[in-house]
This record gives structure tokens, C-alpha cells and sequence, in this order.
């Protein structure tokens, strides 16, 4: 197997988008399932779906430099091929949890 | 105004989609002589969806309001009720992908084969998830046309 150091960044972030994609759905959910959810998120920018984009973005820039932060600022460790299994998860599951959703939603 | 937004919008995307799938072709012969160009066509790639989505957003949150209108009251309501519900929230995974592709590719990628894979993943995901959002897109603009086709004159 190669050694080949990766940035920090790579892993964080990169951890960061597979939470953030499924987080991004169950927002959604939980949005769709609470009219006030829905109209605390619309009171706070006017519109509820910037409230809801502004949530996952400072969410994603957090759960990115915190897992960056970890491990004596040295970030989170593991093999390259894990993260990817992880990112491709978490994005693949966040976007069919959204398009799944509204199929029996209404 | 609203059509030049509306086509500004469809426009950046598909320089995205473009940029991305070059960024795709290119990682997969990564080699020193297109290192440099990998990286800033994936910063291309991110520069375009954020436009994109910049661009799209005002739109939805200005001016889709009467669009909605005449979908709901036409043949093709699934058009706002599923299309553009689902629309409006899978570009935000798709926006967080695109922005953590030059991330990816700022590794060294020549010699990195599993550093490799994960950019070709988080390219292919990005490609297909413009493609899906571009489809959507289409299917919106149909609803508001079936609508309008189907009103008494």
C-alpha cells in the first residue's frame, strides 16, 4: 500500500461533506415535518431556504477546521481510500434520502 | 432581466459540469505536465457552481414565486412539488462537493493513486449530481411551459 502523505485538509473536509450532505437531509426532514422549524428558519434571513444553506455552510466550515484542529492539530488519520468510501457514502445517502423523501412526502 | 438571471444560472452550470468533467479526464492521466492545470480547472469548477448557485438562489428567492404559481395551477405540478423541492436541496451537497474538489486535487496526485481515486470520485459525484440538478432545471421549465400551453386563451 503507498504512504503518501495527504493535507490535513483533505481529510476534514472531506469528512466534513459526507456529514454535512446527510445533515443537509435530515434538515430537510425535519423542515418539512415542523411548519415551526420551517418559519423560525424563514423569520431568521426572510427566507427559509437561506437559513437552511447558511446552517449547512458555517456547519461544513466548523465540522471541517474542527476535524482539521483534532489529533494535536495534526487532524484526523486514516487511509485514503476509507475517506472516500465515507464522502461517497454520506453524499450518495444525503441525496437519495432528499430525493426519496419528497416521493412520499405529499 | 429575470430570463438573463435564469439563463446566467443554467449557463454557470454547465461550465461547472464542463470544467468538471476536464478535471475528471485530466486526473485520470495525471502526469507533472497538467498537475498545475488540474488545480486550477478544480478551482475553476468550484468558481463556476458557486456563481451558479449564487445566480440560481436570487432567482428562486426573487422571482420563482409566480413561476410556482403557474406550475401549481397546471397539468405538470410535480414539476415544483417534487423537481423543485428536491432541487433546492440536493445543489447544497453538490455545492459543498464542488467546493472540497480543489481541496482534493491540491494533493499530489502524480504519485498518489488512492489520492487520485478520491478526486475522481468527488468529480464523478459532482458531474452527476450537475447533470441531475440540469434535468431538474429542464423539467421545471417545461412546467411552467405545459402551464402556460394549457391556459384557456
Amino acid at each position: 500500500m503507498e504512504n503518501i502523505p495527504i493535507s490535513k485538509h483533505t481529510i476534514s473536509f472531506g469528512l466534513s461533506v459526507a456529514l454535512c450532505a446527510v445533515l443537509n437531509a435530515l434538515l430537510v426532514i425535519a423542515k418539512e415535518r415542523s411548519k415551526g422549524l420551517e418559519d423560525s428558519m424563514q423569520r431568521i434571513t426572510g427566507h427559509h431556504w437561506i437559513t437552511h444553506v447558511a446552517i449547512i455552510l458555517i456547519l461544513f466550515a466548523i465540522c471541517g477546521w474542527g476535524i482539521g484542529r483534532t489529533n494535536n492539530g495534526q487532524g484526523a488519520k486514516m487511509p485514503i481510500d476509507r475517506l472516500t468510501g465515507i464522502l461517497c457514502s454520506g453524499v450518495v445517502a444525503g441525496v437519495l434520502i432528499v430525493l426519496g423523501f419528497y416521493v412520499i412526502a405529499d | 432581466m429575470k430570463e438573463v438571471v435564469l439563463l446566467g444560472h443554467v449557463l454557470l452550470g454547465a461550465a461547472c459540469l464542463v470544467t468538471t468533467i476536464w478535471v475528471f479526464v485530466d486526473v485520470l492521466n495525471a502526469h507533472e505536465g497538467n498537475r498545475v492545470r488540474i488545480r486550477w480547472m478544480s478551482r475553476a469548477a468550484t468558481l463556476f457552481m458557486w456563481l451558479a448557485f449564487v445566480v440560481g438562489g436570487y432567482w428562486y428567492v426573487v422571482d420563482y414565486k409566480a413561476d410556482k404559481d403557474v406550475i401549481l395551477k397546471g397539468p405538470w405540478p410535480l414539476a415544483h412539488n417534487y423537481f423543485m423541492e428536491t432541487k433546492e436541496h440536493f445543489v447544497i451537497t453538490l455545492l459543498l462537493l464542488a467546493t472540497y474538489l480543489p481541496i482534493a486535487a491540491s494533493n499530489n496526485l502524480v504519485v498518489n493513486k488512492e489520492a487520485r481515486r478520491l478526486v475522481l470520485c468527488v468529480a464523478a459525484l459532482v458531474a452527476v449530481l450537475a447533470l441531475l440538478a440540469e434535468g431538474h432545471g429542464a423539467i421545471i421549465a417545461m412546467g411552467v411551459k405545459v402551464a402556460l400551453l394549457a391556459k384557456p386563451h
